[in-house]
């Protein structure tokens, strides 16, 4: 570890997901073991494999922010982050005065969703029978007429990250990366980076997604990755548990304040947890499919500890990417103990998404937002609905219950889709 | 610790874009003003307000990849569940490598990073239409969704969603090269590709990496994306004159056109490329980004300045500007006058260098692609003149060098990128001398 670095800590946050509005509900939910899973309600679902999502209850945009009329075509990603910026901002109480141009954004951020209806009418317009392709003159026609301008636009990644920039002010570096469930966390990694290397001094940071919608449930679907226990919605995200049969959709924001520390000790800020270490690799391997012996993983996790300059002992918690598929869980547990050895065994391991399914592009930053809320509150969250344990996942993963412990530094990983794995290290901050 | 001392240096590069997918075809089409604009082949496009575009002419995978290699073969053999966007960038990763002159294997796997570029990947609308008959109801905007859950969904192909997932041409990208070092997807718009640069150039410097493949792919060619992009992109009328249509900085100026491409470069440590022997392209000495809050310019300028900043030079030491410059006439001015924010107005500001009239609109591949006609302009040390500004709109203030070929004097070149929301990158090159 470079001792003369610029470190990097956590000055703000804010969260909007399926366990409540802000960051203090989502905690309060996790503690206690509450699901935030129930039918789907986005739209009709009812004949899909998988009829049950974590969707964020009671969500208007009106009830957070002036003018939401003005946000109209945007998607839920960026409502969701326009939320939780507003209580990320607000928590860090950053002073009038500070050199804007040393503040960025850098989003781990989905797209927003596809018109649904009217893109399924136009390709039915346009490829009647007995055409074999869809005639592209006729489909014009009918997009061109349906689509408006303002959603089309707003779908795109950029956006969300360009309008946080907008309404607060953020002249400085802007970023957004997608790398499917690693995204926040990649976020997070690489704004600490852009801060360490003094390109800036402030980044809002994290992510936003939601694909509860047709085309995000039917495409998961059709690669078998989603839980299709109907009969139990509540209890199908069950992360390290032998009968697990794939992950339940979530959705939300969560976005932190990422700020230098010699900025946040000038400033007087309240300073929750420092960014310790950021680990980055990809498997290479398959684009479905994670390498069977977590090459990736292991190289991954080894890399954070490393930049933290802290040996694997030094772990009191470990939040865990868990799933609830077969193989994440299995290689996820494979690679924390070719990593830590026997401390693997001492070392709690919890899954947030037994509670509040896989929030995606924003899985990652909400999972470390309950992590800082750990080191404050000592009280670490369980895996629910953990009942047969699995010969190949024998770790303590908090089974069910919350578990008081004050711990030091934790270890949170995030693997995505196509093989990109980000591991952070988060530390209770000492000067 | 020595990391931020380390240097970065370009040792390959490979483009597929509309004026040719080789370098020599790509600077005889720049010496000679030959625009790759023309009317749309892919698809009968005659009720899109915009018919002409930049088509990357003569693709083909099977050309490009070899059957024989185990690799190649079986991307070859994925090609079907891959959108254009990921099949153009997997064929210009390997013509990177091959210009690189980095052999399969080259590489240390734990060192070699991909940063990539990207925009939204449409959904193929023809990998629905099955789905879509049966539970469109026949009304305008509505569909049965029992019908789709129940009859639809399973008449769609199992992997249809890796086809278009952003972060796919990375991935493919990693399997192809063994690239198992830091990995990420810049998905900021028309500045994702010279983002994705910068951060590569940031994890060389700390030294998580020794080698990288960075860059963007970004293809609209397909019904959806077109639709998409003709409702919110400004696209000029000049449909009758292919070849003058996108007139960056003109007076004339009337938007862009949709156009396609992937530029891809190999990035490594100096270190790492002076050990293997590597032909040393140029240097990146400096890279900054910002947002334009205001969209006056002043972000671009503060972007421009951190640049110049980082590589240690004054606006003096720069020989010319490539520009992002659309075609577009709100944004060409805001582009223009943070130009001429931080380098003045005088017969002393660099010159700049506009080429989208050859290509239009790249998306994420914008930044790379005119990184690789810049790099082509240092090493031939002279810079073709921009086509299509013929009479220089006053609002832009900026010099743009027209006409025949200009010799390269000084060692800096500067390249910018800006997009609609108001995202700004630049990033410095260095002539490389020994």
């Amino acid at each position: 570890m470079n001792t003369h670095r610029r470190r990097v800590v956590v000055t703000g946050k804010g969260a909007i997901t399926p366990l409540g509005h802000n960051v203090e509900q989502l905690y309060d939910a996790q503690i206690h073991g509450r699901s935030g899973i129930a039918w789907i309600r986005n739209f009709e679902a009812s004949t899909f494999p998988t009829r049950f999502a974590a969707e964020v209850k009671d969500f208007r945009l009106s009830d957070h922010l002036p003018n939401a009329d003005r946000w109209r075509h945007a998607g839920p990603n960026t409502h969701f982050a326009l939320v939780a910026a507003k209580e990320a901002i607000a928590d860090a109480a950053i002073p009038a005065g500070i050199d804007r141009t040393r503040f960025g954004v850098y989003l781990g951020n989905g797209d927003g969703s596809n018109d649904f209806p009217n893109l399924i009418s136009a390709i039915a317009r346009a490829a009647k029978p007995p055409e074999t392709r869809t005639n592209p003159n006729e489909f014009f026609d009918a997009a061109l007429t349906s689509f408006q301008p303002g959603h089309e636009y707003e779908l795109e990644m950029h956006t969300t990250a360009g309008r946080l920039a907008q309404i607060h002010d953020l002249p400085g570096p802007n970023y957004t990366c997608q790398t499917a469930c690693a995204a926040s966390s990649q976020a997070i990694g690489e704004a600490t980076e852009i801060i360490r290397s003094g390109e800036a001094d402030l980044i809002l940071s994290g992510g936003a997604h939601s694909m509860i919608h047709p085309f995000g449930v039917t495409g998961f679907n059709l690669l078998t990755a989603l839980s299709t226990n109907n009969d139990a919605p509540t209890r199908a995200s069950r992360p390290f548990d032998l009968n697990r049969d794939g992950f339940v959709l979530g959705e939300g924001a969560g976005i932190v304040v990422l700020e230098e520390l010699e900025h946040a000790k000038r400033r007087g800020a309240k300073i929750y947890a420092e960014i310790a270490g950021y680990g980055t690799t990809a498997d290479a391997y398959r684009v479905t499919d994670s390498h069977p012996d977590g090459r990736g993983a292991i190289a991954c996790i080894q890399m954070a500890l490393r930049d933290s300059g802290l040996p694997p002992t030094a772990i009191g918690y470990i939040n865990a990417h868990g799933t609830s598929t077969q193989v994440n869980d299995r290689v996820e547990t494979l690679a924390i103990k070719k990593v830590l050895g026997e401390h693997a065994y001492r070392t709690p391991v919890s899954s947030n998404k037994s509670m509040m399914g896989h929030l995606i592009s924003a899985a990652g930053v909400v999972e470390l937002i309950i992590s800082v809320m750990c080191l404050q509150k000592h009280i670490l969250p369980p895996t629910i609905n953990y009942e047969t344990p699995d010969p190949e996942c024998d770790l303590d993963y908090i089974p069910n219950v919350a578990r008081e412990k004050r711990v030091e530094h934790i270890l949170s990983n995030s693997f995505g889709f196509g093989g990109q794995n980000i591991s952070l290290v988060i530390s209770r901050f000492k000067d | 610790m020595a990391t931020s001392s380390r240097r970065v240096v370009i040792t390959g590069m490979g483009a597929l874009t509309p004026i040719g997918s080789d370098l020599a075809a790509i600077w005889q089409a720049l010496c000679d003003g030959r625009s790759g604009v023309a009317p749309f082949r892919a698809f009968d496009v005659s009720r899109l307000p915009c018919r002409i575009g930049g088509e990357v002419p003569d693709f083909s995978p099977r050309k490009a990849l070899n059957r024989a290699d185990p690799r190649e073969n079986a991307a070859l053999k994925g090609m079907k569940m891959m959108a254009r966007t990921i099949q153009l960038a997997l064929v210009a990763s390997k013509f990177a490598m091959a210009d690189a002159h980095a052999a399969p294997g080259a590489i240390e796997p734990s060192r070699f990073g991909l940063e990539f570029g990207a925009t939204m990947i449409s959904v193929e609308v023809d990998d629905l239409m099955e789905a879509s008959r049966l539970s469109s109801t026949g009304a305008v905007g509505q569909v049965d969704l029992k019908v789709w859950g129940r009859e639809g969904i399973p008449k769609i192909e199992p992997l249809w969603m890796l086809k278009f997932l952003p972060n796919m041409p990375a991935c493919h990208i990693s399997i192809l090269h063994d690239a198992q070092g830091p990995s990420n997807t810049i998905t900021e718009g028309e500045v994702a590709g010279l983002m994705a640069i910068s951060e590569a150039v940031r994890i060389l410097r700390r030294n998580d990496a020794d080698f990288f493949l960075t860059g963007a792919s970004d293809s609209k060619m397909s019904l959806l994306s077109m639709s998409r992009h003709s409702l919110f992109l400004s696209l000029t009328k000049r449909n009758d004159d292919p070849q003058r249509a996108v007139r960056p900085f003109d007076r004339q100026r009337d938007g862009t056109v949709i156009g396609e491409g992937t530029g891809i470069l190999a990035v490594e440590s100096l270190e790492h490329a002076q050990k293997r022997g590597a032909r040393i392209r140029a240097e990146i000495v400096g890279h900054g980004g910002a947002f334009d809050v205001r969209r006056d310019g002043t972000g671009l300028a503060t972007a421009i300045r951190a640049a110049l900043q980082l590589a240690n030079i004054a606006p003096g030491d720069v020989d010319f500007i490539s520009a992002h410059a659309l075609g577009d006439p709100e944004l060409d001015r805001i582009e223009a006058r943070a130009i001429a924010q931080v380098f003045g107005v005088g017969e002393s500001a660099p010159v700049v260098f506009a080429t989208k009239g050859w290509t239009g609109y790249l998306g994420a591949a914008a930044g790379p692609i005119e990184l690789v006609f810049t790099l082509l302009a240092m090493e031939h040390g002279q810079l073709p003149g921009s086509i299509n500004c013929e009479n220089l709109d006053p609002e832009c203030p900026v010099r743009v060098h027209t006409g025949g070929l200009r010799p390269i004097q000084k060692p800096y070149v500067l390249k910018v990128g800006y997009t609609d929301m108001g995202q700004c990158a630049a990033i410095v090159l260095r002539r490389f001398d020994k």
